[in-house]
């Protein structure tokens, strides 16, 4: 298992262009399932790309279990940290749902019946077991998102980070990222998602990052960055906290962020 | 325009003076020389060093000595046909750029369209052009995410080979998609209606770009006449 | 009136129909939400309101598309242009790729009509006005951000002055953001009295601004009514869709037996918590 660490992590994409993250320092211990959310353009998938290696600090450091990381590939670094990308069109190339889940663990070295294995897992996890050898271009939009999650999952890396995996999803597909992210969370790995969906971030997540402009504005609990306190830096980033929170706000009952934290309040 | 002058005017001399002429004089005027250098020498610099050392070492002809380095000897005659050569990339490329870096494609494109090219046809000219960035990006967002699944495009060539298809394959297959969507947008919009568009503006042609071209179109026949007949001996 | 009559429509190559026997009338003045599970026919049923189907997809349809009582099979796709008009989700491939500012941009639809120059500039700016995004006329579309570009396309519609809007999860690809701004122009529009047909998943924003409801499931319309009604019915998550938070919240509290009273300060809640 992995902790994770930005120091003092500041990026600029080209030269003479704003910083895109403005000193960064975020810890994440091995474990934390952490919604990282802000308005586009706030630096979010900018922050997560450097935990893989795809970007590189232009000051600062990017730490795993406290070594710095600058001199290790990014294909190096995949064996620690998965990462699904947010338009599911621009990761999908295999002819069948097996080959392209298969490509991550083989990249990192697994096959043979261990092979085998990740993948009908990572399959019937988001209720693919049937569609083996369907091709990913016949399944919707939405469908392929889910199998884009998938391959990133059935690596079985430490740390799962997925970039905003509810996006064009119904509530069944939300309800099937939601148990994706619980079942890696009782193995132990650590979640990171950028998320616009408050619920969905209220509901499976211990930790909220806030960013605006490249930095980190609130941290904590989803019952403290859903406060009442926090709602000014919610709003001035373009969130609304989710409805429960709002209502037990008013009704004086205090931080309850999901509905039911919101009933047992009442 | 110029393109043709400078290959047809030959020698050294000419197409140096009509490089200062079409292409140096208009893009001081306009305040882009230093931009037009750069990307000039950007786009020739590979081309224009190959040629100097290629024909300055080992032109055919070369007899007259200048120097010698190793093995290999530099000539006269290879310096010669080599700035030449030279002066007619310059003025090629220089004209090129100063066009590339004066003419908005969608000016172009309105340009074109009113001198009643169909309306289809210039948009297909103008969306290839207006596309190369987005496949740029689409190609490096699609590589970035094979390499957070692992895939080395760092490693052996044989490596590298095996990545190919992880990238060509959403790079061809998002096209497509993307290609119907716009499609579908374009259809409802009224684009595939015959006949003539209403256009909201078009790009200014002044009485002086109109002569300046006009001129440019003469000297063509003229040029060629001239150098059919040797007049043009003088240039060298 | 937008009217749709028994049409079935499948796509060139698929084994089956997406839409089976599906009928609906969109009036005047009124705005259609419409909903349903991922893959049950939304997108489907945007493209053959709007006409794309089968003009542009091919495929075969069966059953009749009619605008204002005239049957449109005859018409060829850029007269339905002017007529009914049709936005996507995603809000880059939906612009031209060629105007070089949001003015050219909103004026590309009447520009391929061939309308006269001055009701172009007329139709282009009284668009603009009509979304609040006059400050971004001379700006480059491709460097707005998603929910700018999806009102610049919105505009682009409404220069075509079309009598029905059709719009395909216009939020979808939003982040907050855009989503309020997207949702802010539609209830502006509603309230000017335009008609519009828009699928949506978020149905807290549909709540909003819809005065009637469709339900689609596997390509058949299967609930059909009042918004307030379809969107609190207790029908609605078998299908596939989630209820509004408020819906939601509710009705977890009556299931958790909470004592009337309980319940009466909760309603009062939600009530001031939603928005206007």
């Amino acid at each position: 298992m992995t902790d994770l660490a930005l120091e003092g992590v500041s990026y600029r994409y080209r030269q003479g262009a704003t910083l895109a993250l403005d000193g960064i320092d975020l810890h994440i211990r091995a474990g934390e399932r952490v919604a990282v959310v802000g308005q586009n353009g706030s630096g979010k998938t900018t922050l997560v790309r450097h935990l893989n290696g795809l970007l590189r600090p232009t000051l600062g450091r990017v730490l795993h279990d406290g070594r710095d990381v600058a001199r290790r590939t990014v294909a190096q670094l995949a064996r620690t940290v998965g990462l699904a990308f947010q338009d599911p069109d621009r990761q999908i190339f295999a002819g069948s749902v097996r080959r392209e889940v298969e490509f991550g663990p083989r990249n990192l070295g697994i096959s043979g019946g261990e092979l085998h294995r990740v993948v009908d897992e990572a399959l019937a996890e988001v209720g693919f077991a049937g569609e083996a050898s369907t091709n990913p271009y016949d399944l919707g939009a939405s469908r392929r998102k889910l199998l884009a999650l998938a391959s990133v999952q059935s690596m079985g890396t430490p740390v799962l980070i997925l970039d905003e995996p509810t996006t064009g999803q119904d509530m069944r597909g939300v309800e099937i990222v939601k148990l994706l992210i619980d079942r890696a969370h009782a193995a132990g790995r650590t979640v990171i998602a950028i998320s616009h969906d408050m619920e969905f971030v209220a509901a499976s997540f211990d930790r909220v990052v806030v960013l605006r402009l490249g930095r980190v504005i609130l941290d904590g609990s989803p019952a403290s960055a859903f406060d009442e306190g926090s709602w000014e830096a919610l709003r001035s980033t373009y969130l609304e906290p989710p409805l429960p929170a709002i209502i037990g706000s008013r009704l004086g009952l205090g931080a309850t962020p999901t509905d039911d934290e919101l009933l047992a309040a009442l | 325009m110029t393109t043709a002058l400078a290959v047809l005017a030959g020698g050294l001399l000419g197409p140096a003076l009509l490089t200062a002429v079409a292409v140096v004089v208009p893009a001081v005027i306009g305040r882009i020389f230093g931009r037009l250098l750069r990307t000039a020498l950007l786009l020739t610099l590979p081309i224009a060093v190959s040629v100097l050392v290629v024909n300055l070492f080992f032109f055919p002809a070369g007899r007259d000595v200048l120097f010698q380095l190793g093995p290999v000897t530099a000539t006269a005659e290879g310096l010669e046909f080599a700035l030449e050569t030279l002066a007619r990339i310059g003025a090629i490329s220089g004209a090129i750029t100063l066009f590339y870096l004066t003419t908005p494609p969608s000016e172009l494109v309105l340009d074109l369209e009113r001198r009643g090219v169909s309306p289809r046809i210039a948009f297909v000219a103008l969306a290839s052009v207006q596309t190369v960035p987005a496949l740029v990006e689409r190609a490096a967002t699609i590589t970035a995410a094979q390499r957070a699944r692992g895939l080395d495009t760092e490693g052996s060539l044989w490596r590298r080979l095996r990545g190919v298809l992880p990238l060509a394959g959403p790079v061809l297959l998002g096209s497509i998609t993307e290609v119907e969507a716009r499609t579908l947008a374009l259809e409802a919009r009224g684009f595939t209606r015959p006949g003539r568009r209403t256009l909201l503006w078009w790009p200014p042609d002044s009485a002086r770009q109109r002569l300046a071209r006009w001129v440019l179109v003469l000297a063509v026949p003229l040029l060629l006449v001239a150098r059919a007949l040797g007049w043009l001996g003088w240039l060298n | 009136m937008l009217t749709l009559e028994s049409v079935t429509y499948r796509y060139a190559g698929a084994p089956r129909p997406s839409l089976h026997d599906v009928s609906l009338e969109l009036h005047s003045g009124e705005v259609l939400g419409l909903i349903g599970a991922s893959e049950a026919g939304k997108t489907t049923l945007c493209l053959v309101a709007s006409g794309l189907a089968p003009r542009t997809m091919g495929g075969t349809l069966t059953g009749r598309v009619l605008v204002d009582g005239e049957d449109t099979a005859p018409l060829a796709m850029h007269e339905l242009a002017g007529r009914i008009g049709i936005a996507f989700a995603s809000p880059a491939t939906q612009l031209s790729g060629v105007a070089a500012t949001v003015y050219e941009e909103v004026a590309f639809g009447p520009m391929n009509l061939g309308v006269p120059r001055s009701e172009l500039i007329a139709r282009t700016e009284e668009a603009l006005t009509a979304l609040r995004i006059e400050s971004l006329a001379d700006r480059d579309p491709a460097l707005l951000s998603g929910g700018q570009q999806q009102l610049v396309a919105i505009a682009g519609l409404l220069a075509l002055r079309p009598a029905h809007l059709v719009l395909d999860e216009p939020t979808a690809q939003l982040d907050p953001a855009g989503t309020a701004m997207v949702a802010a122009a539609l209830a502006g529009l509603a309230a000017g009295g335009a008609s519009i047909l828009v699928a949506e998943q978020k149905t807290d924003l549909l709540l909003g601004i819809c005065s009637r409801v469709l339900v689609i499931d596997s390509g058949r319309a299967v609930l059909d009514g009042p918004a307030a009604e379809i969107l609190t019915g207790p029908q609605l998550a078998d299908l596939g869709v989630a209820p509004p938070a408020a819906i939601r919240l509710r009705r977890a509290a009556v299931n958790a037996s909470l004592p009337a009273a309980t319940l009466a300060r909760l309603d009062e809640a939600i009530a001031h918590a939603m928005p206007q």
